[in-house]
């Protein structure tokens, strides 16, 4: 081909490529703003990603929109590398030793809101389902089919808690009903919610956004600056790990 | 180690905390560690202690100050205060960086979130004048120092989510002395009578 005006055919490609990519790029963004910021969920059967009303101070990020999780019908099960596969009712999950904590929970995305979660810690269903010695951590599978990878040595912080309430009512099926995790020191994507079975498992297993995505499977929360919803979106200074202060 | 000389430096930024006052101090010579502490390193005074395949040489991490201060001793030194810290990432001269005051331009890994780690003293810019390695680059690292009931952190991360505006020399942040995080290592000095 003869270059025309100084444009070949080979540069021609490139920038018709690149012409493409900015239209598909524009479509998506605003795609990805409505879907964030219309309420398609409330009054439905299902739950999702949502900005919209009270969620504006609180973000609701979920893998796929999933249909409400009835307390009735929900059980946990709890197997993988496991002594005694055991599966609970949700009557049987309140019981377990009540502790409540105010965590402010930091996003990936630089966002963060706080909250008071109420819920027990992992070692009391490991005294009823123990791991067998090879298991490290578990995988979590959630109602959206999300799963999310803690080890044990995480789970086992103090400040980690396996949650049914936040700030004193029964979670949201926006915020995780029935079941939760609140790991303070890590970013959101590895606080799962609306758990469904918990798996031991004997290595690292990357959960459904670091397979995906460009999010570290450890999601520590790095030094930096958060933009809390609470406090206007303000920059903050961080100094990783969890935030406590403010 | 390297011995760093006696002398003064320049120490802080600017007038206001957190990083300021700038002021000028004297230190005495002191050692400190070229990089910071290799899991393999961790392993020859903790045998019991495990890490994954191909890490020997990258920075040991998930430690608290406790354990690091312990490592520190057991080898015949102590975990470094901030004047020590700063003074060896700086220079007499009070660089913004270890290499200078120009940030790169090229940002080490975009678009990932965590941490990523590589064996100590392989980046070629980060190097002090006094041939220290990995102070603004690799993990942040556990001072001796305190500020109430938490420890003082400096340094940075080889990260794109923070760049090197995290990274200078006069960077500091507060965590529980307590806590095991990924990002978080240590080196050890060594005082000179």
């Amino acid at each position: 081909m003869r270059p025309f005006n100084g444009i070949n055919r080979r540069s021609f490609l490139v920038r018709a490529f690149a012409f493409c990519a900015a239209l598909v790029q524009g479509w998506w963004g605003r795609l990805g703003s409505a879907q964030a910021d219309t309420d398609y969920f409330t009054g439905t059967d299902f739950v999702g990603k949502t900005r919209v009303g009270k969620f504006k101070q609180f973000y609701i990020n979920y893998w796929k929109p999933l249909r409400r999780i009835k307390a009735e019908d929900w059980t946990l099960e709890i197997g993988g590398l496991c002594e005694s596969p055991h599966t609970f009712t949700l009557d049987e999950i309140k019981k377990l030793p009540a502790h409540t904590q105010t965590t402010r929970m930091k996003c990936v995305e630089c966002w963060s809101a706080k909250a008071e979660w109420s819920g027990f810690h992992f070692s009391e269903l490991m005294k009823l389902c123990p791991p067998q010695p090879e298991a490290t951590g578990v995988v979590f599978h959630c109602g959206d089919v999300y799963k999310e990878h803690l080890s044990l040595e995480d789970l086992s912080h103090p400040r980690t808690l396996l949650v049914t309430q936040m700030d004193g009512a029964p979670l949201s099926d926006e915020h995780g009903f029935p079941l939760r995790v609140i790991v303070p020191s890590k970013y959101g994507y590895k606080n799962p919610k609306a758990i469904v079975k918990i798996e031991y498992v004997s290595e690292l297993q990357y959960g459904t956004w670091s397979k995906i995505g460009p999010y570290s499977p450890d999601g520590t929360i790095l030094p930096g600056t958060d933009h809390p919803l609470d406090l206007g979106k303000t920059p903050h200074r961080i100094s990783g790990g969890e935030i406590k202060d403010y | 180690m390297v011995t760093i000389p006696e002398g003064p430096f320049t120490m802080g930024q600017g007038k206001q905390p957190p990083h300021g006052p700038e002021r000028r101090l004297f230190l005495k010579s002191f050692q400190i560690d070229q990089s910071e502490v290799t899991n393999e390193e961790f392993k020859e005074q903790f045998p019991n202690y495990r890490f994954r395949k191909g890490a020997t040489q990258h920075p040991k991490t998930k430690v608290s100050w406790y354990e690091a201060k312990q490592y520190c001793e057991k080898v015949g030194g102590r975990l470094p205060t901030e004047p020590e810290w700063e003074k060896a990432a700086r220079g007499a001269s009070g660089s913004v960086y270890p290499w200078g005051d120009r940030k790169p331009k090229k940002l080490p890994h975009p678009f990932y979130s965590g941490v990523v780690k590589k064996n100590v003293g392989s980046s070629k810019t980060d190097v002090s004048s006094y041939g220290i390695h990995d102070m603004a680059g690799s993990v942040w690292e556990w001072t001796d120092d305190s500020q109430g009931s938490l420890k003082i952190i400096r340094g940075g991360l080889w990260n794109h989510h923070l760049d090197f505006e995290y990274s200078k020399a006069f960077e500091k942040a507060t965590i529980p002395p307590g806590e095991r995080l990924s990002f978080l290592g240590f080196r050890c000095v060594r005082s000179m009578e």
